[in-house]
């Protein structure tokens, strides 16, 4: 991959923003250093389609941060806004109205909540008519906009809002990534802000590409997730280190990792940094649990091979 | 009929303080009505609560502008004129800051005859026990509430969380609640307001616009800009030129809010107009040349903002 990028060294990243600053996004937000870092990649030829959460208070008139377009739809309908924007482009380009040069990348900015549930049919529609979009979500691993409900991408055990129980939440978080493979998308991957020239080349790349394609950001988020913000870039570097967020791409045909941490360090250190852990190490330390959800992220790298 | 404004930061717990106020106010036999009102919902941004009671039914509705009690849990918000702290402040009226200045200072400052006292953060105090302290200061300046009440409506409105977590609450709010004896009942019931002297709020007539009007696009880029979020900071980055190397920009690039450019010499610049504060730079920058020095600190050192 190294060979097609402009991205070589960290040096190569972008040292000016397009994304404009005064958002109304928490202080510490892995979600917006995410999607900062995308932007400057994608530039300014861009239409963001926006499914109801955190971001779509980025836009709220008349401020917004974006340099282009931005449309806000509900939960469960980003992907059939960018249709509905695709098809518009290729009309206009198709009559003459605007030059190749002039066309947009039209790019689904969703939350979890949307990506991991409400939006899976729309989204799996946008897949089987092949349409030519990105999809990007940022996973704060639940519905962060409304106080950290539960939903589909929560992890075992974390406490949300609405699993407030001495055991966190009892189910497990879906493998989204194998979803989009398995439904036939043209790219998928996975980044995090903590990790920008990994981020820079894989944007870089989808860009290139046509037809659907997801970037799938973990988006450490200091209020929902408990800790302060000052960690959130420690906290998603250590996703990294201890295997839990895998690095890793999909494209033709094949999946590649692209970071394989030699030695993974333990999650604990990954766990015990956020309050929505807490209960895992107090009053009582919850050996059984943490041995599980270690035990899964081993097998996880196990079959990965590493 | 008692009037009483709370303002903080989101996170402190001043919708919480409120809601206990008021709860243990209608144990002591009021009627009563409180209501937050946030701007950005976020922690960090200003917000305020207030809280109204009487022992008859409460009629009046709306945002508190004859307050007979302000208490203010983050001193760094007096200047923010956004957060609206010193509205309608009469020479009856009580202030209450959190800091740990001395009362008259602040009266010296801001310029004030009314009375002012100073709620003085507990040792190595963060602001998650603000919002318990500030609501121990309003009963026992209140007067009509019992410790006995004031525990109750905290217990009723932490329920549910770890229990350390609530006796560190009870605690506070009663340690602060004892603090101030010496000013038991100091705080004054306002009369009832008239119709003749209410304000008139500054209305805006809207007239029925076609559809381009009143649901503009927006034609501008980043517009955000316009939004000072830098008033959301209690803390502040500040790079230390002899230790910043000009790396590889790391503290640019990792910045969530593109709050850091980077200038023609490589040398890294905080936009303090839009900086939330978050000092995740701090912790990213590997030549620790980013320093925190609290905003207050700031303000006392420097005539430029
Ligand atoms: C159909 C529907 N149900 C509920 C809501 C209310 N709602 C707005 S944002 C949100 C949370 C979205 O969660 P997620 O997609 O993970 O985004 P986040 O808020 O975490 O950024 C909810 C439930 C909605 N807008 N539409
Ligand atoms: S709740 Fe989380 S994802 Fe949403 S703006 Fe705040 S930090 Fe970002
Ligand atoms: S990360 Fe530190 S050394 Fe690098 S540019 Fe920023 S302040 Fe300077
Ligand atoms: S504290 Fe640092 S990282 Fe956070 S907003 Fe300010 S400049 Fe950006
Ligand atoms: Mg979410």
């Amino acid at each position: 991959m190294s060979n097609d990028t402009r991205f070589h060294d960290i040096k190569d990243l972008p040292s000016t923003h397009l994304l404009g600053s005064g958002t109304p996004m928490c202080a510490g937000c892995g979600g917006l250093q995410a999607v900062s870092q995308i932007y400057d990649v994608l530039g300014p030829n861009t239409i963001f389609v926006n499914a109801a959460g955190c971001m779509t208070l980025l836009s709220v008139y008349p401020f917004t941060p974006f340099r282009g377009s931005w449309l806000y739809t509900s939960m469960g309908s980003a992907p059939a806004g960018a249709q509905g924007v695709r098809d518009a482009l290729d009309i206009l380009r198709d009559r003459g109205k605007i030059e190749a040069s002039e066309d947009m990348q039209v790019v689904v900015l969703t939350g979890d909540g949307s990506a991991y549930g409400m939006g899976l049919s729309a989204t799996s529609g946008a897949i089987d008519r092949g349409l030519d979009f990105i999809y990007l979500c940022y996973d704060n691993e639940g519905y962060g906009n409304t106080g950290q409900q539960t939903s589909a991408a929560t992890p075992h055990a974390a406490r949300t809002s609405t699993s407030t129980g001495a055991a966190g939440y009892p189910g497990f978080k879906k493998d989204l990534f194998s979803i989009w493979v398995a439904n036939g998308a043209s790219y998928v991957a996975t980044v995090i802000g903590t990790e920008p020239l990994d981020l820079a080349r894989k944007i870089e790349k989808a860009a290139k590409l046509d037809g659907p394609r997801m970037i799938l950001s973990l988006a450490p988020c200091p209020t929902g997730w408990d800790y302060d913000p000052k960690d959130s870039a420690e906290i998603g570097r250590l996703a990294v280190k201890t295997g839990v967020w895998p690095l890793k791409e999909f494209a033709d045909g094949e999946v590649t990792h692209n970071k394989k941490p030699r030695k993974r360090v333990p999650v604990v250190e990954y766990l015990e940094r956020q309050g929505r852990f807490a209960h895992l190490f107090e009053p009582e330390r919850q050996d059984r649990v943490l041995a599980d959800i270690q035990s899964k992220v081993d097998r996880y790298w196990d079959a990965v091979g590493s | 009929m008692y009037r009483i404004r709370f303002h903080g930061r989101g996170g402190q717990g001043i919708k919480t303080a409120s809601r206990i106020l008021g709860s243990a106010l209608f144990a002591e036999g009021y009627e009563v009505q409180d209501a937050p009102r946030y701007g950005a919902e976020r922690r960090g941004a200003p917000i305020f609560a207030y809280v109204r009671a009487d022992r008859a039914p409460v009629y009046e509705r709306g945002i508190i502008d004859h307050p007979d009690l302000v208490v203010v849990t983050d001193e760094s918000l007096v200047q923010v004129p956004a957060a609206a702290v010193m509205t309608g402040l009469c020479d009856r009226s009580v202030l209450v800051i959190a800091s740990a200045a001395e009362p008259e200072l602040w009266q010296q400052r801001l310029g004030v005859t009314c009375r002012v006292l100073t709620l003085p953060p507990g040792p190595g105090e963060g602001a998650a026990l603000m919002g318990a302290a500030s609501v121990g200061a309003a009963a026992k300046l209140i007067g009509q509430i019992s410790a006995a009440n004031l525990e109750g409506a905290i217990r009723a409105e932490l329920e549910g969380l770890p229990s350390d977590v609530i006796e560190r609450n009870v605690g506070r709010a009663l340690e602060s609640f004892d603090s101030f004896e010496s000013h038991a009942g100091c705080v004054s019931e306002g009369e009832a307001l008239t119709r003749a002297s209410a304000t008139p709020p500054a209305w805006v007539e809207l007239e029925v616009e076609p559809t381009s009007i009143s649901a503009p696009a927006i034609r501008g880029e980043a517009t955000s800009e316009q939004v000072q979020t830098g008033l959301w900071r209690t803390m502040r980055p500040v790079i230390d030129d002899s230790l910043c190397n000009h790396c590889s920009w790391i503290c640019s690039t990792l910045c969530p809010d593109a709050a850091i450019d980077v200038g023609s010499d490589r040398e890294p610049i905080i936009d303090y107009e839009h900086c939330k504060g978050c000092l995740l730079c701090v912790a990213v920058c590997p030549s620790h040349a980013i320093v925190v020095e609290p905003e207050r600190a700031v303000d006392e050192h420097r005539s430029d903002p």
